[in-house]
């Protein structure tokens, strides 16, 4: 697995001029460098620091009396309050990516208020922090120069508004566009893709295909920009503008592949039950400090984990499920659970200049206990991945497993085998008992009552003390 | 201001009836920052006039209504 540097700056923070973060034993900082002084005593000074703290809008930081990184140019050094799971918006649901574009429309109103303008928009620049949406980017503030447009508005549109616009209207997978185009979807790639009907709303038919085609209108003709002047009311008319837009975006979570997974199980309801209890006990037995649960569906198991204060990330690959689950968790006012889109056949790879930009999963790991709940005949079948293989993967990724082991005749099996022929020839609970065995030392399992599946609980061999 | 203002919309009225064909794609731009920069004025110019309409339309309206009133009651006393 590939370590996190514990020193140094990081790979994601190097093209701002006004500073970058760093690691230092463990702690991440941020150099604040004498470029960026005046505008970060504005921040700091004008009273936009606070208000943005006070309404949870931003993360908050202390300034720290350590050496800088680079001392050459460098102002300040300050420590923010660091973010347990950095996550990306190609994970992030429809409403979690809604959310964080409207409160990037938030932060650059209430910046506003107080003379200052959000010089990017970069959908990177927010992170989930106890249940919702903040800005991570201390140095992304100018002050803000009177008459101009807003400079970060074809970010905007490209992070936000066009993935956006695309997961609503035209298919919801969309959003993998982002993993692709780091720097936000091209608009006229999503003014292609859009319904033709898009071009009769007028913020969709504005700021999406005019944009698109000013962008292609201009590429080769020089203007004169310091001619034009933005008033303040049409400064103020253009955020609130994209704001109405992205309010408008709307979409239902349908029943999709995994949706409705539990009014269609083949549990008793004694047996659910059971299992929830092994799980629960098993959480009680190992006391985790953090927990993964891959193909956590809509969180029923994950809030097991997470209703015991246990910072907790939900990982599915249905979109359906995950906006349900992350629904729920608003509902709920939830702060220790993160429901998120991941293909476990397939995890988000590190992406950006040198491959470093952007964390690929297992650098964002180990966790300390994964929870693998009726997902390992989907790996082994759907994937046809060797036991072997999945034990490696898993025992790279967390300490403790609570994993549960399917058998060839319980009926969801049967299903996954009903259009294929069945080569799985070593797909016994023997033959995954020995592959884990490899990696991990089995610490208990229980057969769940009125079933024929067992739940594993594992620790990694050479985590042992 | 006004000619400025006047320029921006005639160069994007351009882009504006462009766009109402069906977009093709150009798959590398010299310069999207322009583009953005102009589309934004134009669309920060039209909601402007817009919040201008809106706040000075119940003025507008009463000027017209006196004046039709007003022409009214000077055809009945001409009558």
């Amino acid at each position: 697995m590939k370590k996190k540097p514990s020193n140094g700056s990081i790979p994601g923070s190097f093209r701002d001029p006004s500073g970058f973060l760093f690691s230092r034993d463990g702690t991440l900082f941020r150099q604040v460098n004498t470029v960026y002084k005046d505008d970060y005593e504005h921040l700091m000074q004008s009273g936009l620091y606070q208000a943005l703290i006070e309404r949870d809008l931003m993360v908050p930081h202390t300034e720290a009396d350590v050496p800088p990184e680079r001392g050459e140019g460098a102002y300040k050094v300050i420590q923010p309050e660091r973010i347990p799971f950095i996550s990306y918006p190609y994970e992030w649901c429809f409403t979690q990516l809604k959310q964080a574009a409207l409160t990037t429309l938030e932060i650059q109103k209430t910046a506003f208020d107080f003379g200052m303008s959000l010089k990017d928009a970069s959908t990177y620049n927010i992170q989930f922090f106890k249940g919702k949406p903040v800005f991570i980017d201390t140095l992304s503030f100018e002050m803000y120069p009177e008459g101009e447009p807003w400079v970060a508005y074809r970010q905007f549109c490209q992070h936000f508004l066009a993935p956006l616009a695309l997961m609503a209207y035209t298919d919801i997978r969309l959003n993998q566009l982002l993993r692709v185009y780091i720097d936000g979807v091209p608009l006229d790639m999503a003014s292609t893709l859009l319904p033709f009907w898009t071009r009769l709303n007028f913020s969709l038919l504005s700021h999406l295909h005019l944009h698109s085609k000013s962008q292609s209108y201009f590429s080769d003709k020089s203007v004169g920009k310091r001619r034009y002047k933005m008033r303040r009311v049409s400064f103020l008319g253009v955020i609130s503008s994209l704001e109405s837009a992205v309010r408008k975006l709307k979409w239902k979570a349908k029943g999709t592949e995994w949706a409705d997974y539990y009014d269609d199980t083949n549990y008793t309801r004694g047996g659910f039950q059971h299992k929830q209890e092994i799980v629960s006990g098993f959480l009680e037995r190992v006391q985790p400090a953090n927990v993964w649960d891959l193909g956590g569906n809509v969180g029923v198991f994950s809030r097991i984990a997470s209703d015991k204060q246990i910072p907790t990330i939900s990982f599915d690959v249905d979109p359906s499920a995950v906006e349900k689950n992350y629904l729920e968790c608003v509902k709920r006012g939830e702060t220790h659970l993160l429901p998120l889109l991941l293909d476990l056949a397939n995890p988000s790879p590190g992406v950006g200049w040198s491959n470093n930009e952007r964390m690929a999963l297992i650098e964002r790991g180990p966790a300390d206990a994964v929870l693998a709940l009726a997902l390992l005949h989907h790996l082994a079948i759907s994937n046809n991945l060797p036991f072997g293989m999945i034990a490696e993967f898993l025992s790279g990724i967390c300490r403790f497993l609570i994993i549960e082991y399917v058998p060839k005749t319980d009926s969801q099996v049967k299903r996954l085998l009903v259009v294929r022929e069945d080569i799985f020839t070593d797909y016994t609970q023997e033959a995954f008992e020995a592959e884990f065995r490899k990696r991990f030392t089995i610490r208990e399992s229980v057969p769940i009552k009125d079933s024929e599946r067992t739940l594993y609980l594992m620790e990694r061999a050479e985590a042992e003390s | 201001m006004v000619r400025s203002v006047i320029r921006v919309v005639a160069v994007s009225f351009l882009v504006f009836t462009g766009c109402l064909v069906v977009s093709t794609p150009s798959y590398a731009y010299l310069d999207p920052g322009t583009g953005s920069y102009m589309l934004q004025l134009l669309i920060g110019v039209l909601i402007g006039a817009a919040f201008a309409i809106k706040f000075y339309w119940k003025k507008i309206w009463s000027f017209l209504t006196n004046r039709r009133s007003k022409r009214q009651k000077n055809e009945e006393e001409a009558e």
